[in-house]
């Protein structure tokens, strides 16, 4: 490992000596798995090695990056990324890289996620746990992901580290019907605690509610939000907690520090905490993570930066950066003080949502959206699920929604769902939120 | 990339008994550009190279990748490939429809060579977005710019004897701005794309449709006037009628998904086996035609072979109004007992080939756009969308627009703010009753697959009439 280090080490030096102001490599060797599964069967066993050296290097106030395969390709690409340096133009508000000696945690990543044993039988659990919580014959399909990447990061700005990040998810959707589905996930960072059953009982649970569905109503309704679904607008909506996204007015939160933005119940933090699976120990710039309270009871208290966005709003540094922005790693939202039992039954009409998928802006700093609930959609009365129902859309906008949060419930859940525009893990609760604009099809 | 660790590759998939085996290598090399408000924000430049193999054993498929280019990584990945393969336990056995073999090379000429253009020059061509921005008089709150090139090298091999080389040279960029006046703001995004040389950004015109979009939002938030709800007649831009086809027609049509295979993560189609919707059954009107072509000289999503090394074609998807033709690869089109139409592809070695579209559009009519207008006396023309979004079966579809006018006695009376259109698949393409002449393509990003798989491909049209459908 540390031969890994120290030939990351060596590109950190030859950038230098070349004549590049700060520099960063970071090396990961990765191992990727997953079995994808539909109808009940496997359909394929994927696997994928990754060996990759991401170099960023400044000069006189030029960024540029690159990404390298193998150490013997080093020399020649810095000599590259130093021309381009040399012919591109100054980006006055680059503020440079993180700076400073760290200490960092230790890496609770599990080695058995780098060569998993029979991941088909994790599928085999999930897929008998929905047809039993289902009770009838259930068509399931989703996939089974591993991840083990070893982490070496030299910057010539002080932080030099070695991290390893582990990660599996099981995502199960189960259909009882055609048009009767629930879906289940279960996210680790290491086999602990990893029940593969746990999501396939409640896709079948879900599956098992949801069928007989009718075309629901449009109109303005209370609505219970599940973990999964809330953590997938998290993953939206956090998003836009980043410095960049403000940069360039892709965010709700544009002029809003200092302000309430949500009711005293809603808390959102970041924080690639080692339950998730996007732990980490250190960012790109080697700044150590830590827990980020975005929004405190309410108020919007800070953006997510890099060390360069940081010095442009006179803050510091979250350890947030990517390679080039800064970017949220893990969304978790405040447990409430509410049960979900309780939270359910102070609703005496309205709907509960499980799913969604596309997610789409009409513009992104007003927060104007809409996105299609999936799977179980149910109409709620008295704390009870009445009906099933389909085909219904949320189409409201994100501030107000977070203005109208009602509830949060004390139970949380570590989710992630796929998706170009939620492809983000977060720990999220039941939120209920009044008066939710819902739109369908004329 | 090296071709011989490649054929190395195969030649042990075959010793290891399997009943068919496949080695594909990417190398991509790649140089983008990122510019915030006209200023340089970071240059990316980069060569990835890899190569995978998918084979089938004991009924299974096993697919393993890597980006080490060495025989004893190659013999690695073939056998965790292999045995994966064998892992998967299928009761129901996987095959691919028969193919001929192909050896042949194909590649995409450039007019002026991407490597000849010099940092300098990319940088001057991305920034005159900004400039012609700032010279518009329009008020930019902010203008995130960027654009990429990306010489796509390919090599296939199989157990059948084909053997095909490939090279495409591929070009995008994006534009995202958002303007600002009367303590308002109104945003737009642009994407273009092609396949070729650097002569893609004369045909673009990006500063011209900057200013034209940036116009255009301002004329939103001053002069627009929202919408009295109700039936009335929609006349769609190509934009609309390109985003229409691609999400209710290609996407529903892709037989992978209408098999379950994409049931968990990018859904299943309403149409299926058993169902009210299937090969034959009436979805649109007559004058409803929905093609995708890969063949489409310089499109976004060309290719002459797909990832699977199968000659690419038209496909009449939707024909004069009736589902007609699925979109197939080798595993798909066994499942249904038909022939691939080359619609596999992958984005990278990384990744397994599926079911994509290419460039989905609807051919031309015989109207004019104006003559399409003159005959509506209450209505909308939504040029272009901003929020858009489709269920996972398909079918229940919605798409605001962003350019849209009013027409009262066909004419363009004023502009109307955010009109939306939220209805089925099949109430859209029913109501079709004119289609012009004039079909025109916007580049675009397709998201399916898991892990995600955005391919280029381009959406497209004429201008297309839709009568009597509620718009609020």
């Amino acid at each position: 490992m540390m031969d890994v280090l120290g030939k990351t080490e060596e590109i950190v030096k030859k950038a230098k000596a070349l004549g590049a102001d700060e520099v960063i490599a970071k090396t990961t060797y990765g191992k990727y798995r997953q079995v994808r599964f539909s109808n009940n069967q496997v359909d394929i066993i994927v696997a994928w090695n990754d060996y990759s050296t991401d170099i960023a290097l400044a000069w006189k106030k030029r960024l540029v990056a690159t990404q390298i395969h193998r150490f013997d390709e080093a020399d020649a690409s810095i000599k590259r990324l130093m021309k381009l340096a040399k012919v591109s133009e100054e980006n006055p508000t680059f503020g440079g890289f993180a700076k400073g000696s760290f200490r960092y945690a230790k890496s609770r990543a599990d080695k058995k996620l780098k060569t998993l044993e029979k991941p088909a039988e994790y599928v085999s659990e999930a897929v008998e746990a929905a047809e039993k919580e289902a009770g009838c014959k259930v068509d399931s399909g989703g996939i089974l992901f591993t991840k083990f990447e070893d982490v070496y990061l030299a910057s010539s700005e002080g932080p030099v580290g070695v991290d390893s990040r582990s990660a599996i998810e099981l995502s199960i959707r189960a259909f009882s019907e055609r048009e009767a589905s629930g879906h289940g996930v279960e996210c680790r960072s290491t086999l602990k605690d990893f029940k593969p059953a746990r999501a396939g009982a409640k896709a079948g649970e879900i599956a098992k509610l949801a069928r007989n569905p009718r075309i629901g109503d449009e109109g303005t309704y209370d609505v219970i939000f599940d973990p999964l679904i809330f953590g997938s607008l998290l993953g939206v909506w956090g998003g836009m907690a980043s410095a960049y996204s403000v940069l360039v007015q892709q965010s709700i939160f544009v002029g809003k520090l200092g302000k309430m933005v949500a009711p005293e119940m809603v808390t959102l933090k970041d924080n690639p905490a080692a339950y998730s699976m996007s732990n980490k120990v250190f960012d790109d710039e080697g700044t150590p993570t830590k827990e980020n309270v975005f929004i405190n009871r309410g108020v919007l208290k800070t953006y997510l930066h890099n060390a360069s966005t940081a010095k442009m709003f006179k803050t510091k540094t979250t350890a947030n950066a990517g390679l080039v922005y800064p970017t949220p790693w893990n969304i978790e939202m405040g447990a409430g003080s509410t049960s979900k039992d309780e939270l359910f039954k102070g609703v005496k009409k309205g709907l509960y949502l499980t799913n969604t998928w596309y997610t789409r802006f009409q513009n992104s700093a007003k927060g104007d959206f809409s996105t299609i609930p999936r799977d179980g959609i149910f109409m709620v009365e008295r704390g009870e699920i009445k009906r099933s129902l389909k085909d219904l859309r949320v189409s409201d906008n994100v501030l107000a929604m977070l203005g109208n949060v009602a509830e949060v419930s004390k139970e949380r859940q570590h989710v992630h769902w796929w998706g170009f525009e939620a492809d983000l893990p977060s720990l999220a609760p039941y939120v209920l939120i009044k008066n939710v604009h819902i739109t369908k099809s004329k | 990339m090296d071709e011989e660790i490649v054929d190395f590759a195969l030649e042990y998939a075959r010793s290891k008994k399997v009943e068919y085996a496949e080695v594909r290598a990417h190398s991509q090399v790649q140089d983008g550009l990122m510019l915030r408000n006209g200023v340089v924000e970071a240059v990316v430049s980069a060569v990835d190279s890899g190569f995978c193999v998918r084979l089938i054993a004991g009924g299974g498929i096993g697919f393993a990748s890597t980006n080490k280019w060495t025989k004893e990584e190659a013999r690695a990945i073939v056998n965790l490939a292999s045995k994966h393969a064998r892992a998967a336990n299928r009761k129901e056995k996987l095959v691919f429809a028969e193919e001929k073999s192909v050896k042949t090379r194909w590649a995409v000429a450039q007019k002026k060579k991407v490597e000849n253009i010099s940092l300098e020059e990319r940088t001057s061509t991305l920034a005159e977005v900004s400039k012609a921005l700032s010279s518009s008089k329009v008020k930019i709150a902010a203008t995130t710019s960027s654009c990429s090139t990306n010489l796509i090298t390919k090599y296939f091999v199989n157990s059948e004897g084909s053997r095909i080389s490939s090279y495409v040279p591929r070009l995008g960029a994006y534009v995202f701005i958002t303007v600002a006046e009367q303590g308002k703001t109104e945003q737009a995004y642009e994407q273009f794309g092609y396949s070729g040389g650097w002569e893609a950004f004369s045909k673009w015109k990006i500063p011209e449709k900057m200013v034209h979009d940036a116009k255009v939002l301002r004329a939103v938030i001053t002069k627009a006037k929202t919408m009295k709800p109700g039936n009335m007649d929609l006349v769609c831009g190509s934009e609309v009628t390109g985003i229409a086809a691609h999400e209710s027609c290609g996407h529903p049509m892709e037989a992978d998904r209408i098999l379950g295979r994409e049931m968990s993560q990018a859904g299943r189609s309403f149409i299926y086996k058993g169902g009210q919707y299937w090969i034959g059954t009436r979805i649109g009107s007559k004058a409803v035609t929905v093609v995708d072509d890969p063949t489409i000289e310089n499109s976004y999503g060309f290719y002459e072979y797909d990832d699977e090394g199968v000659k690419a074609r038209r496909r009449f998807m939707y024909k004069e109004g009736v589902i007609n033709e699925f979109l197939h690869n080798r595993e798909s089109a066994a499942k249904l007992g038909v022939k691939s139409n080359g619609s596999s592809r992958s984005i990278n070695y990384d990744r397994e080939a599926i079911v994509r579209m290419a460039n989905t559009f609807v051919p031309p009519g015989e109207f004019t756009e104006e003559e399409l207008i003159e005959d509506v006396k209450n209505g909308v023309y939504m040029k272009s969308f901003t929020e858009w979004n489709i269920d996972d079966k398909r079918f229940n579809q919605r798409y605001v627009g962003r350019e849209a006018y009013l027409i009262e006695n066909g004419e363009l009376k004023y502009p109307v703010a955010r009109p939306v259109i939220e209805t089925t698949t099949l109430k859209f393409w029913t109501a079709v009753d004119a289609v012009s002449r004039k079909v025109e393509f916007d580049a675009a990003t397709c998201g399916k697959g898991d892990p995600e798989q955005g391919v280029p491909v381009y959406t497209g049209g004429p201008c297309l009439r839709l009568r009597k459908v509620f718009v609020k």
